[in-house]
């Protein structure tokens, strides 16, 4: 049984513009203990995506879907108060901005030891101490050296590779099955984000954590995927095994993306045009109907506009109605399989 | 820190320097004669003038007589009372007293009240709520309040009869003065009268600790939904709430320590519009404090006490003006890292 | 024929109609507009529609109840003051002294402290620190006090109440576009625009005069109401506009003696001042809230 599964996802905001579809239609499958990528532009939901699943919406959403199921229940059917139940032990998230996602006028230890899971066995003058302890084990674990100078400082003190640090230290202190990674490493230099993804991939094996990372550097998220769900404007393009959709992506847009990697092997197309989709992405209130890739797609053609289902074949689900791809697609539902 | 420390206090010395400077010139431009507006003595002796001349240098030039002038209200000289014929140094410590325990049981009001309903309505989802609270703080902010004043006492003190409308205490009890501040001297007052007089000053205070609490009420609750608003919808907030932590918690530890800094700074920058709206009560309900003391000086032509009751009323929103801010700094990491980055 | 329209355009609207676009959707803010609008014409017109002039006295009808009470007449509509003075016409003669006046002092603020304050935001160093703690030690005289003093140098008086509120609110002027100025002034964009070489008065005008025009208008607004209850307050301790005037907080302070026998000669004039107070206050914060996305 997948550990998440979510079909037909739309969330909906309204703006001054008039209520816009920021994510339209949205399946994700993610199954237990392994690494999902979510590749898109900025802009393209994936962080709505990741605050939806964990219950954090914002004041002017209203998200529909046909199931959110989650280790067999269903997300959209629980109270407030079981979803944070649930945000506090089985899932976690780590956010695109580490500093501030962490209060500024409070300690970092404090912030972490409030995190930090209650011993229950301990008497309850004791479990203040217990915590700190976990607490400073966790930091440990996560590669911070000095632990006390990190606890005793104010977020803006410390740098952004430590703050996230601290901030997936805090996330995974509660033994979280699903730890969602929203940009982990956005603006930081290289041997940061190396450690960052070193320590996500770690925690992946040793604890059997499932993530869901989210970036918009295809490298990083080749590396480090197990599997790979690549959006768009609010809409899933492509998802399937990372190896299997490098090595050939059905739909356009993952092509384009693939295309767009400089090519450094082959010296005799030095200097060449730099394939890249026309145009750019559309905003959030002039979306075309139909699929939204359609007016950039090499591939468009008249039927494009009424948005294609997520057909699958063998165990890569794409949305496109002529994928690249020899065999006739058949618009098989989903749910069969 | 102590750097910082020293800038502060040197803030304060400046700006009480400038502020010596300002009264120190108007005071050439009352429209009495110069020695009766520095001393309050009418018609004095010749002895006296000579001893005027000499205390206040007034034979030399500009800039001696401003030192000679601010070494006597230094030392605590500011005349003698045109009226009363006493020093107004004497009067002055009895009324600020006065005029200190009316502001600070007003604001003792304004913010107990003031900060919990600034959360209420902030993270109340209702609209009806939402504007009706704020409906209450605009008017509160417009309502003039001298006819707030009226209207009170109109209501409570006359048609219903429930409290007394003006003093401090029942003429009845005679309290000693110890500290001066009257319900801590009733505390102490060794007497079966005392706790009847403790409901008396309490009944009392009640009117004009309201009246005088209604504009700091509505700026606390104005300013607290506003900063509580912008911070509910943080990333630390909402990292918090990943975390798992209840909604009570997220507000009392992080929501609400980081909504005060600013209404701790807006408290500072209303001391001034306070004090004057604390002046209109004291003459309504005839508090008798600096406000009233002040304005009766003004009516009888009272010239050292208006520059004595100017002088400290300044100087007293400037130290709490500069002691706000450094609280404010002491409180509020954020502001130690700007401190750090200018230096 | 007007040609068809395949695309939908999408039109991103002027930042001046995008204030005013989201001003005009909150109802209240755009009543208190109109009240303000109102209230303008009467400041100007008001004597000539009032039915009797502010100092008619009426000898046949002395504290007369507004005319919704039985004992009330229409000729005189809120009823009269112990004079037989008709208290209508004494608010729309009082409104050009309450109203007009704070209008004009707040504009002569304004001026003033626009001149002063954005040259000594554009200065640096010890000249404009000494700037600045004049005006804390200014700002640390509350506005009545400051009034105070100037009504002792003058004596009271309507006149000495223009100086009096003037020169009270001024430094707060000064003070709020000085402060804008100079927080403008650390900005990376006045950097860059000095990068291209423009002198002092370019980046004044074309980079920071733009960005504090939502402060002046936010100051605007607040130095009116304060101006207005200044005014009325100062009427009110009778420091400031004197008895007969219809000036309305000299109008509460007459009414005074008979508080318990006419408490409309009291309360009439006073909920002149809140309307008028409001209305203010509910234009400001609407534009407050209307600027509020393009200030931050």
């Amino acid at each position: 049984m997948p550990l998440l599964d979510i079909r037909n996802l739309t969330i909906e905001l309204d703006t001054p513009h008039g209520r816009v579809k920021a994510l339209e239609r949205v399946s994700l499958t993610l199954n237990p203990g392994e690494i999902h990528g979510l590749l898109g532009e900025s802009g393209s939901g994936r962080t709505l995506l990741a605050k939806a699943i964990m219950g954090i919406p914002g004041h002017n959403w209203t998200i529909q879907a046909d199931r959110m199921m989650w280790d067999g229940q269903n997300l959209l059917d629980m109270s407030t108060k079981a979803r944070r139940a649930l945000m506090g032990s089985e899932m976690a998230m780590i956010f695109q901005d580490p500093i501030s996602s962490l209060d500024p006028t409070i300690v970092v230890g404090v912030q972490i030891i409030e995190a930090m899971p209650e011993n229950k066995a301990l008497p309850w003058w004791r479990r203040e101490q217990d915590k700190r302890k976990t607490a400073r084990q966790w930091l440990h674990k996560v590669g911070i050296k000095e632990t006390q100078k990190v606890m005793s400082s104010y977020a803006w003190e410390l740098s952004d590779g430590e703050c996230q640090k601290v901030m997936i230290a805090i996330a995974v202190a509660n033994q979280p099955r699903l730890l969602i990674a929203d940009e982990p490493t956005n603006s930081m230099e290289v041997r940061t984000q190396a450690q960052i993804f070193r320590l996500l991939s770690k925690l992946n094996q040793l604890h059997n954590v499932s993530i869901l990372l989210i970036s918009h550097e295809l490298e990083n998220l080749s590396l480090w995927c197990d599997r790979l769900s690549v959006m768009y404007s609010g809409q899933i393009m492509e998802s399937g095994p990372t190896a299997d959709v490098i090595a050939q992506p059905y739909h356009p847009y993952t092509k384009a993306i693939l295309d767009n990697i400089p090519d450094y092997s082959n010296p005799e197309l030095h200097k060449t045009m730099m394939q890249t989709l026309r145009g750019s992405a559309p905003s959030l209130q002039h979306q075309p109907i139909g699929c939204r890739l359609g007016p950039r797609c090499p591939q468009a053609q008249k039927h494009c506009v009424n948005q294609p289902k997520l057909s699958h074949h063998k165990d890569r689900y794409f949305a496109c109605h002529f994928p690249y791809y020899n065999e006739p697609s058949h618009d098989e539902p989903l749910t069969k399989s | 820190m102590a750097r910082y420390l020293a800038r502060r206090l040197n803030l304060f010395f400046a700006t009480s320097l400038v502020l010596f400077v300002v009264m120190f010139s108007v005071t050439a431009k009352f429209p009495v004669d110069h020695t009766v507006a520095l001393t309050g003595i009418h018609a004095p002796t010749a002895e006296e003038q000579a001893s005027i001349n000499e205390a206040y240098r007034l034979d030399k030039g500009q800039v001696s007589q401003f030192i000679a002038y601010l070494e006597q209200r230094l030392s605590g000289n500011l005349g003698i009372s045109v009226t009363s014929q006493n020093p107004v140094f004497n009067e002055l410590t009895a009324v600020l007293s006065a005029s200190f325990e009316l502001a600070f049981v007003a604001g003792a009001i304004a913010l107990l009240l003031g900060i919990p309903l600034g959360v209420l309505a902030s993270l109340s989802k209702h609209k009806i709520t939402q504007h009706t609270i704020m409906a209450i703080t605009l008017t509160g902010y417009s309502i003039p309040v001298f006819w707030l004043g009226l209207s009170l006492s109109l209501w409570f003190g006359v048609r219903l009869g429930w409290l007394p409308i003006s003093g401090q205490i029942n003429l009845l009890y005679e309290i000693k003065p110890v500290t001066g501040f009257l319900l801590i001297d009733i505390l102490l007052w060794d007497s079966r009268y005392a706790w009847s007089a403790f409901v008396d000053a309490l009944q009392h205070i009640v009117l004009p600790a309201v009246t005088l609490a209604v504009l700091p009420f509505t700026v606390v609750v104005r300013i607290t939904r506003s900063a509580m608003m912008s911070i509910m919808e943080k990333t630390y907030i909402k990292a918090a709430e990943a975390r798992g932590l209840r909604t009570y918690t997220i507000v009392m530890r992080h929501a609400l320590p980081n909504a005060f800094i600013p209404v701790l700074k807006n408290l500072g920058l209303m001391l001034g519009a306070f004090a004057s709206y604390a002046i209109v009560v004291e003459v309504i309900f005839s508090w008798p404090g600096v406000g009233a003391w002040l304005v009766s000086g003004i009516y009888q032509r009272d010239y050292t006490v208006i520059q004595g009751g100017i002088l400290a009323v300044a100087l007293i929103i400037i130290f709490l003006s500069i002691l706000i801010e450094v609280l404010h700094t002491a409180i509020n990491p954020l502001s130690r890292k700007e401190l750090y980055a200018a230096h | 024929m007007p040609p068809i329209k395949i695309y939908q355009v999408g039109h991103i609207p002027s930042p001046l109609r995008r204030i005013w676009n989201a001003f005009t959707d909150n109802p209240f803010a755009f009543a208190g507009f109109w009240a303000i609008c109102c209230l303008i014409l009467l400041a100007l017109f008001g004597p000539l529609i009032a039915p009797f002039s502010a100092a008619h006295q009426d000898p046949q009808a002395l504290l007369l109840p507004p005319s919704w009470d039985p004992a009330g007449t229409v000729e005189h509509f809120l009823g009269t003051d112990d004079l037989g003075r008709d208290i209508f016409s004494r608010l729309l003669h009082g409104a050009h002294l309450t109203f007009g006046m704070a209008l004009a002092i707040v504009a002569t603020a304004l001026v003033i402290g626009f001149v002063i304050g954005s040259i000594s935001g554009m200065m640096t160093g010890l000249k404009s620190s000494i700037l600045s703690h004049l005006l804390d030690a200014l700002l640390s005289i509350p506005s009545l006090l400051m009034a105070i003093l100037v009504v002792a140098v003058t004596g009271p008086g309507l006149s000495n109440v223009f100086w009096a509120v003037g020169i009270a609110l001024t430094p707060q002027f000064v003070r709020a576009i000085h402060q804008a100025v100079h927080e403008e002034l650390q900005k990376e964009y006045v950097t860059a625009a000095r990068l291209d070489g423009a002198n002092p008065l370019q980046i004044f005008w074309y980079v920071i005069l733009p960005n504090i025009l939502d402060t002046m208008i936010i100051q605007t607004t607040l130095g009116i109401s304060a101006a207005i209850l200044d005014i009325a307050a100062l009427g009110f301790l009778n420091l400031g506009a004197q008895a007969p005037s219809p000036e309305w907080g000299a109008m509460v302070a007459q009414g005074l003696d008979n508080l318990l026998t006419a408490p409309w000669t009291v309360t009439i004039p006073g909920v002149a001042i809140l309307c008028c107070v409001l209305a203010i206050n509910l234009v400001g914060d609407g534009l407050r809230s209307a600027l509020s996305p393009i200030r931050h």
